[in-house]
């Protein structure tokens, strides 16, 4: 009989096999715990599958939940109907390195207006394709619908008629005022200021590039000569990832359930190494989207 | 006479082979700031855009001249309203006097435009060693909601630690050091003249740009990621690590502290989350996992109260990369429980918060707040959480005995 070898520390005559049975069920409570502590809902890249290694920012579902709903508000083209985003619930990710990231996800959305008192949630689904760090991502989205058609075009007209009825010229300076007041009677500028800005933000949105709007700094023109209400505003854009401020131009032009026209022109940050430059983005609203 | 010799420190520092004229200078400098911080509470010293309301200046030079009643009473000191920086000085000194059984005011340093910095300590007198809670609001300057959240938490605390259990036993071990705003020079400025404004005020490169982003100034992997080297950037992260008078201020302290800390809150707006070490990098600090279910629970016991919802992840994670931030480098220092909390809302008013959505905001998040707390309580103190530990200590050494034995 060979003799026995001698047995490695820490390990009985039956090898490490049991010290394994002791260890299985501490690991799986640590392990379950580990689960339960998985905050819900907050799927970040590393769990879709098909991703690649991160070039991505985190939260990129919500980066593509983001710009789908810039874009849902822009072509709805109501004010009185504007969405925002409330949670992801599922997606995936994409990756082509050559031409870029294409997510299709599901979202829950909420009244923008919080004083509403509809409870509703929304949901919608979209496929978001970012091409590689450029902005205006492709865009296919539809959501349920929450209004019926009939009564947001009574809800547009209203506030149409409300508008119409405001003073020219406005006198307002910065809306919301610091504390974050807005008056009641100005409120649809704020809304009808939100819809065109989302058009800018749409445009702008890259895969690492997210904007909000943070305050309307000048109303420069109100008109409503003709049945338009014709709005040349600035607007304030809080970028995310920079935390930047970026002033923008917009000039949109509404009437309600017809497309809204927007013209814009923001002011991008200049570095000191190279020439001050503004980007430059005009556009009228497209009747037909690209399709990728 | 004021302003001079804070800046010459300034301009001095870079010349170290003046060691030992520098050291007089500053060890003087360092004496002069308790002066410097009471002569600037009774008005003498009244730097540019002290307050955003030149008659509050004369309002407070009258109020001198009658010293018998203040000129605002803390009966009728609103929490729902956004204050000014001259408020929130003269509330500090009417609530430390209200509760002067539990409340100090102390001083912390000066910011660059000479203004002092004060922090409160709530703390019952006892026996006991106590451990200490940091919480700071407003390192960047654009985020009102932080500091309003700091002074309700404050009341919060004052006027409930004597009928409410929940916070009397807290208070039993624990001290509160709460830092109301900590980038003064900004929130002034932001009341002043740019509502959007986010960094300090420090000036560079020749006065052509201004402020440092506290939040990346702080020693922790400073600027190497998330971070700008240009002073124009609204992440510049300053001119070296600790660079920012308010920076060494508040990492000074704490550091001196830190055998004493165990949980350090900082307060931000906006995106609705509570954060978790790195931003640095993607790998995780050792009591991840904890600090995580912590913060979940803190997300569940905030959604109770008004149905707002947080999410909670590492800064890396959820957020974006950011270096030289004050929680990462509490964290490393080895404070266990390190978060920034994210306040409302989500982006509809971002950092324009409307005051109308103070009151929700402060009390949601008081639930968070105390739920941390009642875990990092029951964590040292509770027989509760000796009785979880010892059935974990069984299994292991159950583990160890047998393999010794075998």
């Amino acid at each position: 009989m060979p003799p026995r070898r001698q047995p490695p520390p820490a390990s009985g005559p039956w090898g490490p096999r049991p010290a394994v049975l002791l260890l299985a069920p501490l690991l799986l409570l640590l392990a379950l715990q580990g689960v339960a502590a998985a905050p819900v809902g907050a799927e970040g890249p590393e769990d879709s599958p098909g991703l690649q290694d991160a070039e991505f920012p985190s939260g990129l579902l919500q980066q593509a939940a983001r710009a789908a709903l810039h874009f849902f508000n822009f072509r709805a083209g109501s004010p009185s109907a504007l969405r925002v985003l409330a949670a992801v619930l599922e997606g995936r990710a994409t990756v082509n390195p050559k031409k870029g990231c294409q997510v299709d996800l599901v979202f829950t959305t909420d009244h923008y207006n919080p004083e509403v008192g509809e409870e509703h949630l929304g949901k919608c689904s979209a496929r978001v394709f970012f091409r590689n760090q450029k902005p205006k991502p492709a865009i296919n989205v539809t959501c349920t619908r929450l209004i019926e058609k009939n009564k947001r075009q009574e809800e547009d007209y209203l506030l149409y008629k409300h508008m119409k009825q405001l003073k020219t010229p406005l006198d307002v300076t910065s809306i919301p005022d610091s504390h974050g007041h807005i008056d009641p009677s100005l409120r649809p500028i704020w809304d009808l200021a939100f819809l065109g800005s989302s058009y800018v933000m749409w445009e702008k949105t890259t895969q690492s590039l997210h904007y909000y709007m943070a305050q309307i700094s000048s109303v420069n023109q109100w008109k409503t000569n003709d049945d338009t209400i014709d709005f040349d505003y600035t607007v304030l854009l809080h970028e995310f990832s920079t935390q930047e401020i970026i002033p923008c131009r917009i000039h949109l032009v509404w009437y309600p359930g017809k497309p809204l026209k927007v013209k814009y022109h923001c002011q991008e940050l200049q570095t000191p190494e190279e020439a001050s430059g503004t980007e430059e983005g005009s556009a009228v609203a497209p009747t037909e989207l690209n399709n990728f | 006479m004021t302003s001079q010799p804070a800046n010459q420190a300034r301009s001095l520092m870079p010349s170290p082979a003046i060691k030992g004229e520098v050291q007089d200078f500053l060890v003087l400098c360092r004496r002069m700031k308790p002066l410097l911080g009471t002569l600037y509470l009774l008005g003498i010293l009244v730097p540019e855009g002290l307050g955003y309301d030149g008659s509050l200046a004369q309002t407070r030079r009258g109020v001198l001249e009658e010293t018998v009643r203040p000129w605002r009473s803390l009966d009728t000191y609103s929490y729902t309203k956004y204050h000014p920086m001259e408020e929130i000085y003269q509330w500090m000194v009417q609530i430390t006097e209200k509760y002067s059984g539990v409340v100090t005011q102390h001083f912390l340093g000066m910011t660059y435009e000479i203004r002092p910095m004060y922090y409160l300590k709530i703390s019952q007198p006892s026996a006991n060693h106590k451990k200490i809670i940091w919480m700071d609001c407003g390192i960047h300057a654009r985020e009102w909601i932080a500091p309003a959240f700091c002074q309700w938490f404050v009341k919060e605390i004052l006027q409930n630690y004597k009928d409410n259990p929940r916070i009397g036993r807290l208070l039993r071990n624990l001290d509160f050091y709460v830092l109301p705003v900590l980038n003064i020079d900004g929130y002034v400025y932001t009341w002043t003249t740019d509502r959007l404004w986010r960094k300090s005020r420090s000036s560079h490169n020749n006065g052509t740009c201004f402020g440092t982003d506290l939040n990346r100034n702080f020693n922790v992997a400073w600027c190497s990621i998330g971070a700008s080297k240009d002073c124009h950037d609204l992440t510049f992260c300053g001119t070296g690590p600790v660079s920012e008078p308010e920076t060494k201020a508040v990492s000074s302290f704490v550091e001196s502290k830190k055998e004493s800390i165990v949980c350090f809150l900082t307060m931000h707006s906006y995106g609705q989350l509570i954060l978790t070490p790195y931003g640095y990098t993607k790998n995780k600090s050792s009591n991840h996992e904890e600090l995580i279910q912590v913060g979940q629970k803190a997300a569940n016991a905030l959604k109770k109260k008004h149905g707002t919802n947080y999410r909670v992840g590492s800064s890396a994670d959820i957020l974006y990369t950011t270096s030289g931030s004050s929680r990462d480098w509490a964290r490393d220092i080895g404070i266990p429980f390190s978060y920034t909390f994210e306040l409302r809302d989500n982006g509809t008013y971002g950092f324009i918060l409307p005051a109308s959505q103070i009151q929700a905001t402060c009390e949601e998040t008081m639930e968070a707040v105390l739920s941390v707390l009642d875990d990092v309580y029951e964590k040292y103190w509770d027989s509760n959480s000796a009785v979880k530990m010892t059935s974990t200590a069984m299994v292991l050494g159950l583990l160890v005995f047998f393999m010794s034995v075998f």
